[in-house]
């Protein structure tokens, strides 16, 4: 058949851009972007298919209706928490519990704050709450741990919450959380029924905590319902805006949300909360293909851009979630890819403590206003974008590809202003050292996972990606005793071709009480009611083929109060699994910690099952487009750039030039529109037929 | 910009090292809080790890417990003095260490202290420290002597030569009631541990030996000198403070008050903390060891004024500390000390005071809160629990939401509701679903304690209170102190009251059919409502016992701390009063009271009452009549310093230094005398103040004492006063160096 090309296509609405990939069903794969429009963003996601049809040469009609599945990753829910603009929550809750999201654990008051200023005890509050005091109703219920029923709801409480929260409060949205409700969502169940009995024709946006986890602890749980409701509107209100020009167009196609999770699911049944993240997500599902294709066991991924340092982990291709994970100083109940930052990247501000002399890198940051001194915008303090262009590293005509000029000038003159002289250092060594400090602060940052995931640094695979990564990568590597670096030829884009590639993918995560010995039987049902769940979720989500089942059980020692999750060898359990798994976590458990911190005598729970189920779309393997044969046509002068306490001559090459399966040696740099690949002496970059750069250390 | 460059010492690699060293820190805290068996560690984060020279001084510690790290110095000191040739120190050791006389704040801050070996030398220690509520003994609150208090371990070695000692774990684990949880948390340190000693071997390769001792002394001398400049900075002069506790007389249990006194004397960079004039040592568990109050001044001087230095040992250098021998902060062997860390709490309190004040002077702002509230629960239940829950496991002993108490108002905004606990800055309480699973509760209420936050311009953070059923227990027993005493909590700054009436903690017996009631969809959520609604009524045992039971169905009900307020209660915004109300977090009594805002029934602020109700309390203040100020001519003020947010030292023209009302001009007196003494005074009895009477016989003792300006009645100060302790005194809280 000679038919048109189909195409699927991911969207990744970050902060700036607003990426897009587009895969055909051949595998060929082409990436742009466009400037992200806050006050509507499917605006912006219109303007980059517009982008992506002139670069095939088609309308932007022609190219909607070829389209078979559009799958979205966006920040409205991250940006609603952040700016607190979300809509008019109300929740209800159990009596006596009303103040739970207020009291915050008292940890809430330094969720999501960098150590530095944790320390600082006086001057510390707590975050902005979502909804006042007096639209959260308490209302007469209990149920107890075991899910039994002690306080029976009391219906004429709820019917005055509810008219007091709508015709009173004036609320859209809904959010309920009772105690326990993880372990008996009945009550919870009952107040949905009021709403829509009372209210269904308000089109009242409903929360409910045990819809979006079953596991138990109330404070996140509740925050995670309340945040839900908060932001839904608005997610939808996007997701519907979008549908409406999609449609006006002729799309025909499956329009799909990515979630945090770290996979898709159709927009109707989505929640919105659990789009929390879904950029990085996407970036992390397609590490995850990568590290298949490319056979990496234990991969590293650490994006770098102008004010934040991501580090991500997979171990066999398989992430964690974070457990309690903090958005906008929020801790949330929701299965989200364990992805841990600090304040670290171009923006990041060095200075000298006048009493110490201490030279501190961040975390204060230039942000984007004023930015680095050499953007000449009024910043006058030195950044490690300032100290990366005095290092010979970045090309101040080609930065974000020529569209923006950097002063080398003003550079240099803030770290000699504020590091060089009084360290009596040259401006040079001044601006390695900062160099040296982040990529210290960034690899202490990578380590500390690493271990934390159980694994040896020296094993893992970097994969680089972010504006900067790929000019600090080799010294984090050298660091860490890793043997290879990865940068993708989709890094610009790293997030939007994850997207473009993912399945769906529903997860549930439910709190146990079991102590070992286990019940296989018991075990085996709490497994076939997740997946009966999820595969009917799935089904709801317009997935019709056979859901692929992963699982995981978190075990504890049984005093101790944390655990750690590990994936399980066996769809379910026989007499013969129900006690390999206590040795299993043994030997997991020893792994993590080492010998000698098992304690066994004290024996075994198992607190936490977790079932993912993978709808799985059709793919082609990604294939390179169009394939130059001449390295030196890539060549694109030289520079000086510092390494080891030298200014070397170092070739530089526009990457999109150099042929597949060259191998450059270092110093070299390679350069495109959005990326820097520093290549150190005494390592070498490799490009593969893909387009992805290698780089051996 | 000029400095001085310490040229000693690569500055890139230093930097480099001293992020490292506290990534790896940070690194063992997680190995041992997600290994410990205790709540209050992996959740509470009681724990710590930090790293030490070779001779035992601190070189930095990281997140957690403050009061562990200042305490590890001292061990490794006695250490290497008492065993370093007899058994030998070797490599592959790890020291169990927990005698309160040596370092810690009572038997149950368990230490263990590795030396880390370097080509055949010691070079360094690491120690990893966290709390284990068991070490066998009598049960809590029942010590008189530390005999009484579990096994006193002076530096067993758990790991001998890179391996695990079984036998002294065995003997160890079987002194406690517990074993299986005391060795979990023995081996949760000593995982910290290994993932800190393979660190900092890391680190001397890389580094090398020497450069890594130089760093470790830069660190040191960088605290030092940043402490010195901190200091310099605030005008000269003597800060006091007072804070007071009760104990029960151990013959007739009855509460007695005793006092912690803090003279802080700030010359040039040099600060001396002197607490002459505190109590003597008791004849209960209720004494801090020399130790545990050295480690509770570094915790309030961490908090409060370093807070932004290297957690080394060097920030102490320019403190020098005068205590009083065999008194209540400083007791002699073999004295009980099982409640240090409440008499260290009082240490912090006192302490921070001073520094609050200090801070005032020399005109910072935003680090300054008033108190953050010390244990101040006049009797009743306590929160140290026996028996056994549903499950028939051991009832894991403390239950902490004491870590979320309110924190003291500053001089920009209202204190932080619920918001932590000043020795763990990172801390937090836990989940009441997690708390269920574990514990034979259920839970009624957690909420926003009406009236718990010492009022102020600006108020401080309430705590919270909670009701709660015994649930799925055959044996439950909890800790129980008779009523009465001193309720001195987190004190209040510049005329912001003090909190310390704010709840009172009983049981409660249930009238009969609980959970038929229960089902009906009847249950109270405080304590009061229970009473009025005949629910429960309030129980107090007969014959005073150190431990009650808890029968099934009974109620507790619980509270914590508020922070103290900052500022005349008068200045405050009469909507934020409102808006108080609104949130559940002031009473209408006490919005009438105490801050003079008066509403109408749908809590709309009625302005005309309101102003007539604030001027009534102002007239009250100044005993009915106010001074004219006399005018000064036209001679030009000028301030010296302003000192207290209604206070400033100064003069008109050439004339002598005094002190005037910042409100209203008013001089009070020259500025080398006491303005207490010239202000007007007045005494207010703190149950009128409470509102509420104490359960059983138990009564308040002390008072509370206002100091207002005699012309505008701006209230100066109000100060917990008890002359049975003090003596007749208007304590001279700042006292400034002309």
């Amino acid at each position: 058949m000679t038919g048109e090309v189909r195409y699927t296509i991911g969207i990744d609405i970050g902060g700036t851009f607003t990426d897009l990939t587009m895969v055909t069903e051949q595998g060929i794969t082409q990436s742009t972007k466009a400037p992200t429009t806050p006050d509507d963003f499917s605006i912006g996601v219109m303007d980059a298919l517009a982008e992506a049809a002139g670069i095939n040469g088609i309308t932007l009609d022609e190219l909607v209706r070829r389209t078979d599945v559009l799958k979205n990753g966006s920040t409205v829910a991250t940006n609603a928490l952040l700016t607190r603009e979300g809509t008019r929550v109300g929740l209800i809750t159990t009596r006596g519990f009303e103040d739970t999201v207020f009291i915050m654990r008292a940890v809430g008051r330094v969720d999501g704050l960098p150590a530095e200023e944790v320390r600082r005890i006086a001057y510390v509050d707590k975050p902005q709450p979502l909804l006042p005091r007096d639209r959260v109703m308490g209302v007469h219920e209990r149920i107890d741990c075991q899910g039994r029923v002690v306080v029976p709801v009391n219906i004429e409480d709820i019917a005055a919450a509810i008219e007091r929260l709508v015709e009173i409060e004036g609320v859209d949205s809904i959010a309920v959380s009772f105690l326990h409700a993880w372990r008996n969502p009945d009550h919870e169940h009952v107040v949905r029924r009021m709403i829509d009995e009372r209210y269904g024709d308000r089109n009242i946006f409903v929360s409910l905590s045990s819809d979006l986890s079953r596991e138990a602890g109330e404070y996140a749980r509740t925050n995670t319902a309340v945040a839900n409701a908060f932001v839904g509107p608005a997610v939808h209100r996007y997701l519907g805006r979008l549908s409406e020009r999609l449609s006006l167009l002729g799309f025909s196609g499956r329009l799909l949300v990515m979630q945090g999770n770290g996979g898709l699911a159709s927009i109707d049944h989505a929640a919105p909360i659990s789009t929390l993240q879904s950029g990085p997500a996407g970036g992390m599902f397609g590490a995850a293909l990568m590290s298949e294709a490319m056979g990496h066991r234990v991969v590293v991924t650490a994006d770098m851009g102008g004010t934040s340092f991501d580090v991500g982990i997979l171990s066999d291709g398989v992430w964690k979630y974070a457990d309690e994970p903090i958005f906008a100083r929020l801790r949330m109940l929701q299965p989200i890819i364990d992805i841990r930052s600090i304040g670290a990247g171009g923006g990041t501000i060095a200075r000298i403590d006048p009493i110490t002399t201490r030279m501190s890198v961040g975390p204060q940051s230039a942000g984007a206003q004023p930015g680095p001194a050499c953007y000449d915008a009024g910043g006058t303090e030195p950044t490690v974008t300032d100290c990366n262009l005095v290092l010979g590293y970045l090309d101040p005509d080609f930065f974000l590809g020529g569209r923006k000029s950097l002063s080398v000038e003003r550079a240099e003159q803030a770290i000699r202003a504020n590091l060089a002289e009084p360290l009596g250092l040259s401006v040079l060594e001044s601006a390695a050292g900062v160099f040296d400090i982040i990529n210290s602060k960034m690899s202490d940052l990578i380590r500390r996972e690493v271990v934390r995931n159980g694994e040896v640094p020296a094993e893992c695979v970097l994969y680089a990606f972010g504006g900067a990564g790929a000019i600090h990568a080799t010294s984090w590597a050298r660091e860490l005793g890793m043997s290879q670096i990865v940068i993708a030829n989709t890094s610009p884009v790293f997030s939007a071709h994850g997207i473009a590639m993912s399945d769906f993918l529903r997860t549930r995560l439910a709190t146990l009480t079991y102590v070992a010995p286990f019940d296989p039987a018991q075990l085996n049902r709490d497994l076939d009611t997740l997946e009966d769940d999820l595969a009917m979720e799935l089904a709801k989500d317009g997935f019709n083929g056979t859901p692929v089942f992963k699982r995981y059980v978190t075990m504890h020692f049984l005093r101790q109060t944390t655990g750690e999750e590990m994936p399980l060898p066996w769809d379910r359990f026989d007499g013969k699994a129900a006690r390999g798994v206590e040795d299993l976590y043994v030997e997991h458990y020893r792994r993590l910690y080492g010998a000698g911190a098992a304690y066994e005598k004290s024996g075994l729970a198992m607190s936490r099952i977790r079932v993912d189920a993978v709808g799985a779309i059709d793919r082609r393997a990604a294939e390179q487009s169009s394939v130059p044969t001449i390295l030196d046509e890539a060549r694109h002068g030289s520079r000086r750039a510092y390494f080891d306490g030298d200014l070397l001559d170092t070739v530089v090459y526009r990457k999109d030039r150099v042929p597949a399966g060259s191998t450059i040696a270092g110093p070299a740099i390679l350069e495109s529109e959005l990326t820097t690949i520093v290549v150190a002496p005494g390592t070498s970059a490799e490009i593969d037929a893909l387009g992805n750069v290698v780089v051996t250390v | 910009m000029t400095v001085v460059v310490d040229s000693a010492i690569d500055p890139i690699r230093f930097e480099i090292l001293a992020h490292r060293l506290w990534a790896i820190g940070e690194e063992g805290r997680i190995a041992l809080q997600r290994v410990t068996a205790s709540p209050i560690v992996a959740q509470g984060g009681e724990c710590m790890c930090s790293f030490y020279d070779a001779d035992g001084n601190m070189i930095l510690a990281c997140s957690g417990h403050l009061r562990f790290a200042a305490a590890t110095s001292d061990a490794i000191k006695r250490l290497i003095e008492w065993f370093d040739d007899e058994p030998g120190i070797n490599e592959g050791d790890e020291f169990i260490l927990n005698d309160p006389y040596v370092a810690g704040s009572h038997t149950y801050d368990i230490m263990q202290i590795a030396p880390i070996f370097w080509e055949g030398k010691r070079v360094a220690w690491v120690a990893s420290s966290s709390h284990t509520a068991d070490t066998g003994g009598v049960l809590r609150g029942a010590a008189t002597e530390i005999y009484h208090e579990g096994i006193r371990l002076l530096g067993l070695k758990i790991v001998e030569a890179g391996a695990f000692r079984e036998d002294v774990f065995k003997t160890i684990t079987e002194q406690c009631r517990d074993p299986e949880y005391v060795g979990m948390d023995i081996r949760s340190r000593t995982a910290a541990n290994n993932v800190c000693r393979a660190g900092y071997l890391e680190l001397l390769t890389r580094f090398g030996a020497d450069f890594v001792e130089a760093a470790g002394r830069r660190l040191i001398e960088d605290s030092s000198r940043m402490a010195r400049e901190k200091l310099t900075a605030i005008p000269n002069g003597t800060w006091r403070s007072r804070i007071y506790g009760t104990y029960r007389d151990p013959m007739t249990r009855r509460a007695m008050p005793y006092q912690v006194l803090c003279a802080a004397t700030k010359a040039g960079d040099q600060l001396t903390l002197d607490f002459t004039g505190s109590s003597g040592q008791l004849e209960n568990d209720q004494n801090s060891t020399l130790p545990s109050t050295m480690a509770h001044i570094m915790i309030a001087l961490t908090n409060r004024l370093f807070w932004d230095l290297p957690w080394s040992d060097g920030k102490m250098d320019p403190v020098r500390v005068i205590m009083p021998e065999r008194s209540v902060l400083n007791c002699t062997f073999p004295a009980a000390c099982g409640r240090s860390p409440r008499v260290g709490q009082y240490v912090v309190e006192a302490v921070s005071q001073c520094v609050s004040s200090m801070l005032f002077a020399a005109g910072e702002r935003e680090d300054i809160n008033a108190g953050w509230g010390s244990f101040w629960y006049l009797g009743g239940p306590g929160y140290f629990y026996g028996g056994h829950n549903a499950q028939g496991l051991p009832n894991p002993q403390g239950l902490y939401d004491t870590h979320g108490g309110g924190l003291g108002a500053t001089p920009l905004r209202d204190g932080v509701p619920s918001g932590g606990q000043q020795n763990i800055p990172s801390g937090g309480i836990s989940d009441i679903e997690r708390i269920e699973l574990q514990y034979p509760f259920l839970y009624l209420s957690r909420s926003h304690n009406i009236d718990g936050g010492g009022p102020g311009a600006h108020t401080g953070g309430a705590g919270t209170q909670r009701l709660l059923i015994a649930y799925g227990s055959q044996d439950l027993t909890v800790d129980f102190t008779p009523y009465g005493g001193l309720p001195h909590g987190a004190w209040g700054l510049f005329g912001g009251h003090p909190t310390g009436t704010g709840g009172t903690r009983s049981l409660l017996a249930p009238a009969a059919d609980v959970s038929g009631r229960l089902g009906r969809g009847d249950y109270p959520v405080t304590a009061d409502e229970a009473v009025a609604s005949g629910w429960a009524e309030l129980t107090v045992p007969a014959g005073n016992p150190g431990r009650i039971p808890v029968a099934e169905g009974s109620l507790l009900a619980d509270f914590t701390q508020g922070g103290g307020g900052y500022g005349d209660p008068l200045e405050r915004a009469e909507a934020s009063v409102v808006e108080d109300l609104r949130n559940g977090l002031v009473s209408v009594e006490q919005a009438g009271r105490i801050f003079g805002v008066v509403v109408d029934g749908s809590r709309t602020l009625d302005p005309t009452a309101t102003a007539q109700r604030r001027e009534e309390i102002r007239l009250l203040r100044v005993n009915g009549a106010r001074t004219v100020a006399p005018a000064h001519g036209d001679s030009e003020w000028a301030t010296r310093v302003r000192f207290h947010e209604y206070l400033e030292a100064g003069a008109y023209g050439s004339g002598r230094d005094v002190i005037r009302c910042v409100e209203c001009g008013t001089v009070v007196c020259d500025a080398t005398q006491n303005y207490k003494q010239h202000v007007v005074r007045r005494e207010l009895s703190l149950g009128e103040l409470a509102g509420r009477r104490l359960p059983g016989d138990g009564e308040y003792i002390g008072a509370l004492v206002e100091y207002a300006c005699p012309t505008c009645a701006v209230l100066l100060a109000a100060d917990i006063s008890c002359p049975e302790v003090s003596g007749e005194d208007d304590l001279w809280d700042i006292q400034l160096v002309s």
